[in-house]
Formats: structure tokens, C-alpha cells, sequence
């Protein structure tokens, strides 16, 4: 029963989230979010069952002998679940949107998109998915009014010029793969060379949207030009799909080849970590300090994949999950405040006094992205540094370790300025944003203090990648 | 033997009970949770030194991936600093926060602290001693921007920002002796036992690593510069906790190195030389403050330096001296910071230019201040005499001569604390009035501490008896 429950039910419920996706264009009212809301829901839940029963395996797709579009596995039912659980978080926070139902339509499509790329079986699929999520994002931002529109174009620059050389590189390996099925390809009549071009164009098309460094510099004013909300579904959702890209195709696509490109890795995620705490600590802006944090973050989510074991893999998606809920609640209260007009570290002051709960929220979001145990950032940064001193990389680890020591300096001035005293007036905050930040919370403080399940469920989803 | 669970768990529930009651009932139900969990102490004293046996708690398994366990031991170590830790936080408590309206996170932010180095001196396993380590130093940073007064918001980023290099640090060096380990394990016997198979190189570094880390939180010369604004901008309770208990964290963890790693053995003549020049050089700049905060935080200094002298001396007499050092300084410290705090609170201000005769209005402060000098300075029967006599045995065997010349520091410590006491406690001739007469409940506090003191000073077999 639930076998069929999981088998059909999660295609009928994406196929609906795309119908619905494209057929609420004008319409406003409560109905569309409520609507939405629901079927990314039962999504989660599914993909949850999924998991919970650990079906190896299943193919959708693949009509007349073609091979199959989707593949249900481990792996795919975690992330389905929790990226749904994500986006149910942001349409919480996302309440006020002028043009509701406009705004529903683009968030479901990127929904959709992020679903595909995670369950895709097919480069084709995994390219079509990316390629939504980006689209729809733009479009998102447009939604916003004039003033949004320099950073919708921004986006809509840097991710067709991402997807482009996401073609090229994919052209280039076509004719080894079996008919673009995400599997390994043989290495046997590549050659190097033509193997080199095709992954460092693969890393080049995947890290613009992942914001790796030296294809970051579009991210912090994007970030900082978006609507709060469309910020938190950029960092907890289209970055962390770029990284699930990556994963498919270097580590099982290309896996012959890993040890090839683990250094390239390496390097890049010195270079990340690096890159966005030092830029971060000269921010004023919070959002755009943010935003470089989370570049930082995206290094040390690579610090996994250079570590390139089970080990460091799991760590990485576990440090995956665990930001994307700090950043998704960070952002909501800096999107909360941003609507006060409070934007800039000084602004900050005294917000302990002024709301206690959006104050203790954010410290707890900050601490965790700083690694402050025992939260879940904590765990994932643990998990990432074991790994890879378990490996012999010490200057990696060590790398990781300064960054995330020098992290502390951003986040602790905005933590010390809220904590001095203020006579300004008290803050009121709308009950579906307090929600959704208790909700973010609940799960940092309790994955943080008893961390083990999650543990098992990404190590076992990792390898159910590898069987 | 599940006390220390028990205390950790009673202390965390009265975080959360506290932070939910009313503000006028927050300090009695804080009171009511500390010496409950003072009362658990005391009987685990009691048994134990009528079993006269060390045992270890059972283990729970917590992180089973890592093999890490939730374990606490019982031994002559964690119940003399689990006493020193409730008395301490009991007496910051009955002091309270003459503040009114920050009573209630005074109260929390206490029994969150308390929490914390109850549980890092008696963990089992290095995992857990940093999880407590970095929620103390979270817990001590609120005390001092949120609740603390001065200067206190860049003396809070100074202080974190080296609490954090501590800790980077400190995780490093675990994690190194972790996949070091001929079996790999945090426990913290089973690396006393197997810690001589790690290679040499590795121990030189995890000695470097943690050495710089302890020497950080105690402080210790060069790495002590957060420390005066820090004591002195911190709230009066922040200041008793911080001073009398957090800088034992820095020389229990460096006690435990010494214990650990053989090759700290080879570095023990390097560590007395930085022992006597720290003495020396915080004795020296004491004599140059006229702030009584910062005074007695430089007594705290050389008195660290003196505890660094004794784990350095390695042996029975030297171990014996730091752990009763640790006990009876820290609660010399937190008598000295409560007074001059009162002091503060009544007469506007704490430097000795300008306070004249407090023993007139404010008997029981001055005569507390008094005897908090007894207790710096090592006068016998106070606790810090057999600490002193203890150390300096310890120190005389192991390096000879040069192991006494730490004594003429706390000479100077003795004569200026006396001098100062003279011109602006006990100088009545010229005496000036109190700015507020209302008094806070300090007498029960010097009481509970006075205690204590002249408790372990007369009875040493509370500490010794363990062998």
C-alpha cells in the first residue's frame, strides 16, 4: 500500500505542483498559497515515507525502450522531502506578496524544478530542472515591482550564461554516455584532455549557481536587490540544488575519474571559504553579509566533496540540510526587519529589548552557521573537519577551521550590537513569520543536541547513491 | 552513578523554567535549582569519600557513527570543581543583579553556565568536555555584552573572538588525538592509556594547539588582553563566574593535557618559565591600575600563572596544588569581585582615587573585601595557603630554586591589594557617601563564600581525601 502510495503518488503530486504552478497566473487570495502549501506537504511527507520504508530503487519514465527520466532512491527521497519541507518554510515567511497568485506560480515552478534535479535519472532531466529553477527565480524577482529588476537581470545573465556551458561540457562527454543516463561513463575511448575541458566547464556552469568562488561576484547583489524571501529560497534552495548537480555528475557521472578532480575541489574550496569571510567581515549591510557567508558556507560544503569518501560526502549534504535551514531562518528575520527598514549592523542595536524572541532567533541561527555547538552547524562543520583529517588533508581541515574561527568576527558584531540597550519602540512580528523561524529553530537546536539520526539517514542515502 | 547527569539536566530545566516564570520569582526559583544541584555535590562528596573509590558513570551511547558516548566521571577532579562551580554560581545568585529588569536573564544566563562547567569537568570524553566548553564561553559572552555595563560591547567581541580562537583551536587538537589514536576514541582514559602510541610529531602539535587554547581561557601571558576589560566590563555576576569559574575551564583542560599526552613531560620546563612571566608581569601591571576591578583581575592573573606553575611541576604534589588552587582561587576571585561589585553598586564607583572610607556605611562589604584578600593571598587557614604550600613543594622538586620565584609575585599581588584597601576601605578620616542605600542580599552571599573558604582551608581532606 504505501509502496503505491510512494510509487504514484509522488509523480501526481509534482505533476499537480506543475499544473497548478502554471495555471495560477491571476489569481490572487489566500487559496493559491493554501493550495500550494499543501501539495509541497504531501510532497515531503511521500518523499519522508519513501525514506522511511528504503525502497532501494525505481525507475519513472523511460517509454519504449528509451532510458528512464526519474529514479526514486535513498538519496532522492531525503532531499525531495526536505527541500519541500524548505519551500513549505518559505511560503510561510512569504506571506505578503502584492501579486500573490503570480507569486505562487513562479515559487511552485521552482518547486518543481528543484524536485526534478534531485530525482532526475537523466543529465537532459537534470539540465531541464536547473534550468527551471533559475528561470522561475528570475521571474520571481520581476514579480517584485521595478526596483527588483536589476537584480532579476543580474540572475538571468550569470544563469543562461551557466546553463550554456553547462551544454557545452555536457556535448562534449555525450557520445560516452549510455543515451545521458546518470551513470558512471566508461573512460575507456575518452580522452584526457577532452575529459579535463568537459569537467572544468561542468564545475564552471554548476559553480555560478552554486556561488563558488571565483563565479560568485553576482551573488551578494543579488541577493541584496531581491525581496527577503526570494533570498532564502536563492540560498536554501537553487544553491543547494547546484551542489546535488555537482554531486550527480562528478561523483557518479564522472566517478571513474574522481580522484582527478578532488584537488580542483580542494583548491576552490580554500579559495570559498577564504573569499566570503573575509569579504563578509567588511560588510555593513546584514543581507549582504549574509550573502558572503553563505558563499563561505558553499566552501565548506565543497571541503566534502575534495574530501571525496562516503565520509566526506555524507558530512557535506548533512552541512547541506543544516544550512538550509540557518540560512532560510536568518534570512526570514533579516527579511523582517529589512520591512522595518532596518538594514544595516548599527540598525541592529538593541533588539534583544526590542523583540526577545526575533533577537534570541537570529543569535541561534548566527552561532549555529558559525559552527557554536550544540547546534546543527556545529555537527556538520564536525562531521566536515573529521572527515577530512580521517583522510590526512590537515591543511584542508586546518583552512576550514581558521574560517570558521575568522566567521565569528561578522557574527559576532551583529550579536554584540543587539545586545546593547535601546529606547526605541517594541517590534511586533506576523504569526506565520514566527512560525516558520520556530520551526527552523526546532530543528537546529534538536538535530544539534542529538544529531545521530540524521547521521545515519544521509550516510545510508549517500551510499544507496553509490549501490 | 547518574548524579552528574542528574545536575546537568536539573540546572538546563531551571534555564528553561526560569526563562518562563515571572520576573520577580526568576532569582528565587534560580536559587532553588542552584542548590539543589550544590546539595547533589555535596552528597557525592560525602559518598565518595567515605567509599574512597573512583568510579566512572555508565556510558549512553550519544554519536555512535564517531563512538561517542555521554559519560561523566566521578573522580578527584570533577567533584572539587563541580563544588567550586555551584557555590560559585549560588553566591552570584544570592548576590542578584541589583539590575532589575535583566534580573531574569541574569538568573538564566547563571544556571546556563553553571550547566556548562559542571558538565565539562566531569566529562568523560573530549567530544562533550568542548560541547560544554563553547556553550560556557556563549554563556559568559551574554553576561558580559548583554548584561555587563562600561565599555562592555567591544570588550564582548574582544572576548569572544579569542574564546572562539580557543576553540578552533581546541577542536583541532581533538580531532588530531582523535584519528591519532592507535583505535580511535575520545575517551578521555582511553587516551591517557594509548596516547604514547601516537606519533611524536602529532603530539607536538596537539600539545601546541590546546597549550595556546588552555593558555587563551586562563589567561596567560601573551594571550591575555581580553581579560581586564573583560572581567571589568562584565556584570558583578558575570564577573564572579567568569574569573572564579571560567578560567578553570583553561587550567582543568590543560591538566588534563599533562595528563594525557607523555610528550608534554619534554615542554614542562618551557611552561614554568611562561608561568613565571606571566606572574611577574600581571603583578606588575596591577600596580599600575586604580580601577578595583581590574586589580583583582590581575590577581586572578598571576594566581592562573601560579596554577600554570603547579600542573607544569607534573607529580602528585603539583597536580594536588593546581586542583586545590583551581578550588580555592576561584572562590578568593569570586568573594573579591562580589565585594568590589557591591562596592560599585553603592559608593558610583570602583577606583581607589576616589573611594574613601566604604568601611563606614558598608562594614560587611569592606570586611568581605578584606578577607577576599586573605584568600588571594594565601594567609593560612584560608584555602589558597595549603593551595600555595602545595604548588610550591610540587614546583621546588621538579625545576628546584626557579620553582619558588612565582612566590614573590603574590607578595606584590598582597601588599598593593592591602594598600589599596587601606587608603579607600578602612581610611575613615575621610569619608564619602553612598550614591544608593539600598542593598542588595549581599551578606548571605559573603557568607556562603567566607564559608567555603575557611571550610577547605581548615579541612583540606574535602579535596585530598580522594586518595
Amino acid at each position: 500500500m504505501i509502496y503505491q502510495i510512494v510509487m504514484y503518488g509522488l509523480p501526481l503530486a509534482i505533476a499537480a505542483l506543475a499544473i497548478q504552478g502554471f495555471g495560477l497566473a491571476r489569481r490572487n487570495g489566500k487559496y493559491t498559497t493554501l493550495l500550494t502549501g499543501i501539495i509541497l506537504s504531501a510532497i515531503a511527507v511521500i518523499g519522508g515515507l519513501a525514506l522511511y520504508r528504503n525502497y532501494a530503487f525505481y525507475e519513472i519514465g523511460g517509454f519504449g525502450g528509451s532510458p528512464a527520466l526519474f529514479r526514486v532512491d535513498p538519496f532522492s527521497a531525503l532531499f525531495v522531502s526536505v527541500i519541500s519541507a524548505v519551500m513549505v518554510i518559505i511560503l510561510l515567511i512569504s506571506n505578503e506578496e502584492e501579486e500573490k497568485g503570480i507569486f505562487n506560480m513562479f515559487f511552485s515552478l521552482v518547486a518543481v524544478g528543484a524536485l526534478v534535479v534531485v530525482l532526475s535519472d537523466s543529465i537532459l532531466t537534470l539540465m531541464l530542472g536547473l534550468e527551471l529553477v533559475s528561470a522561475s527565480t528570475v521571474l520571481a524577482i520581476l514579480n517584485g515591482g521595478k526596483r527588483r529588476v536589476e537584480a532579476a537581470v543580474k540572475l538571468f545573465v550569470v544563469s543562461s550564461i551557466a546553463i550554456s556551458i553547462f551544454v557545452f561540457a555536457l556535448s562534449l562527454v555525450m557520445p560516452y554516455t549510455n543515451g545521458f543516463t546518470i551513470a558512471p561513463i566508461s573512460m575507456g575511448g575518452i580522452s584526457d584532455a577532452l575529459l579535463s575541458l568537459s569537467a572544468i566547464l561542468f564545475v564552471t556552469g554548476l559553480a555560478i549557481d552554486a556561488g563558488i568562488v571565483p563565479f560568485n561576484l553576482w551573488m551578494a547583489d543579488v541577493y541584496e536587490g531581491a525581496q527577503g524571501n526570494i533570498t532564502a529560497l536563492l540560498s536554501g534552495v537553487n544553491k543547494k540544488v547546484a551542489f546535488i548537480a555537482i554531486f550527480y555528475i562528478f561523483f557518479v557521472v564522472l566517478a571513474l575519474r574522481v580522484s582527478m578532480f578532488a584537488p580542483l575541489f580542494e583548491v576552490l574550496a580554500i579559495i570559498t571559504m577564504f573569499f566570503g569571510n573575509l569579504m563578509a567581515m567588511v560588510q555593513n549591510n546584514v543581507k549582504r553579509m549574509l550573502a558572503y557567508s553563505s558563499i563561505s558556507q558553499a566552501g565548506y560544503i565543497l571541503l566534502g566533496f575534495a574530501v571525496a569518501n562516503i565520509e566526506g560526502l555524507s558530512a557535506a549534504f548533512f552541512q547541506i540540510i543544516a544550512h538550509m535551514f540557518m540560512t532560510v531562518g536568518a534570512f526570514a528575520v533579516v527579511m523582517w526587519l529589512a520591512e522595518k527598514n532596518i538594514n544595516e549592523v548599527g540598525e541592529y542595536k538593541g533588539l534583544f529589548q526590542r523583540n526577545m524572541f526575533a533577537g534570541v532567533a537570529l543569535t541561534i541561527f548566527m552561532l549555529s552557521m558559525a559552527g557554536v555547538p550544540p547546534l546543527m552547524g556545529f555537527v556538520g562543520k564536525f562531521l566536515l573537519f573529521s572527515s577530512a583529517i580521517g583522510t590526512g588533508m590537515l591543511i584542508l581541515a586546518f583552512a576550514g577551521i581558521i574560517n570558521s574561527f575568522i566567521s565569528i568576527y561578522y557574527y559576532g558584531k551583529v550579536i554584540a550590537a543587539m545586545a546593547e540597550g535601546t529606547d526605541k519602540a517594541r517590534l511586533h512580528m506576523r504569526i506565520g513569520l514566527g512560525l516558520a523561524i520556530g520551526l527552523c529553530l526546532v530543528v537546529i537546536v534538536v538535530l544539534g543536541i542529538y544529531p545521530q539520526p540524521l547521521i545515519s539517514v544521509v550516510h545510508n542515502s549517500v551510499l544507496s547513491v553509490f549501490n | 552513578m547518574m548524579y552528574f547527569l542528574v545536575m546537568i539536566a536539573l540546572l538546563l530545566a531551571g534555564v528553561l523554567i526560569v526563562s518562563a516564570s515571572d520576573r520577580k520569582l526568576s532569582r528565587q526559583v534560580g536559587i532553588l535549582f542552584s542548590s539543589i544541584a550544590l546539595a547533589i555535590a555535596l552528597v557525592m562528596l560525602v559518598e565518595y569519600l567515605h567509599g574512597g573509590t573512583v568510579t566512572y558513570s555508565e556510558a549512553i551511547p550519544y554519536i555512535s557513527s564517531f563512538g561517542i558516548y555521554i559519560q561523566f566521571y566521578a573522580n578527584q577532579f570533577s567533584i572539587p570543581l563541580s563544588l567550586l562551580a555551584g557555590i560559585v554560581t549560588l553566591a552570584a545568585l544570592i548576590g542578584g543583579n541589583p539590575m532589575r529588569e535583566k534580573e531574569k536573564a541574569t538568573t538564566a544566563l547563571a544556571l546556563l553556565f553553571e550547566a556548562s562547567a559542571i558538565g565539562l569537568f566531569a566529562s568523560g570524553n573530549l567530544f562533550l568536555f568542548f560541547i560544554f566548553w563553547d556553550v560556557g564561553v556563549i554563556a559568559a559572552f551574554f553576561m558580559i555584552s548583554y548584561l555587563g555595563s562600561g565599555n562592555n560591547h567591544a570588550s564582548s567581541k574582544t572576548y569572544l573572538f579569542y574564546s572562539i580562537l580557543a576553540s578552533a583551536l581546541l577542536l583541532f587538537g581533538i580531532l588530531l588525538i582523535y584519528f591519532y589514536m592507535p583505535v580511535r576514541s575520545f575517551s578521555i582514559q582511553a587516551i591517557e592509556a594509548g596516547s604514547a602510541l601516537i606519533p611524536p610529531s602529532i603530539q607536538t602539535a596537539v600539545f601546541a594547539l590546546l597549550f595556546v587554547a588552555f593558555m587563551i581561557k586562563m589567561p596567560v601571558f601573551p594571550f591575555h588582553s581580553w581579560m581586564q576589560s573583560a572581567y571589568s566590563d562584565a556584570s558583578t555576576q558575570g564577573s564572579m563566574l567568569i574569573g572564579g569559574v571560567l578560567s578553570k575551564f583553561g587550567a582543568y583542560g590543560l591538566l588534563l593535557l599533562f595528563l594525557m599526552l607523555p610528550i608534554a613531560k619534554v615542554y614542562a620546563p618551557y611552561v614554568i618559565i611562561i608561568a613565571i612571566i606571566s606572574a611577574f608581569y600581571a603583578a606588575f601591571n596591577m600596580l599600575k591600575k586604580d580601577d578595583m576591578k581590574r586589580m583583582v583581575a590581575y590577581a586572578s592573573m598571576v594566581e592562573s600563572a601560579l596554577i600554570l606553575a603547579g600542573i607544569s611541576a607534573i607529580g602528585i604534589f603539583g597536580e594536588e596544588g593546581a586542583i586545590y588552587g583551581m578550588v580555592a582561587y576561584g572562590l578568593g576571585i569570586a568573594l573579591l569581585f562580589l565585594s568590589v561589585g557591591s562596592i560599585e553598586f553603592m559608593f558610583g564607583s570602583k577606583s581607589t582615587k576616589v573611594l574613601r572610607g566604604v568601611v563606614r556605611d558598608a562594614a560587611s562589604t569592606a570586611y568581605a573585601f578584606l578577607f577576599g584578600i586573605f584568600a588571594a593571598t594565601g594567609v593560612p587557614l584560608t584555602g589558597a595557603f595549603i593551595a600555595d604550600l602545595l604548588i610550591f613543594i610540587g614546583t621546588e622538586r621538579s625545576f628546584g630554586l626557579v620553582g619558588l620565584i612565582p612566590l614573590f609575585s603574590i607578595v606584590i599581588v598582597g601588599a598593593y591589594l592591602y594598600y589599596a584597601a587601606e587608603i579607600s576601605i578602612f581610611d575613615t578620616k575621610k569619608g564619602m557617601d553612598m550614591v544608593r542605600y539600598e542593598s542588595g542580599h549581599w551578606n548571605p552571599a559573603y557568607a556562603l563564600l567566607v564559608f567555603a573558604i575557611i571550610a577547605i582551608g581548615l579541612v583540606p581532606y574535602f579535596i585530598l581525601g580522594f586518595r
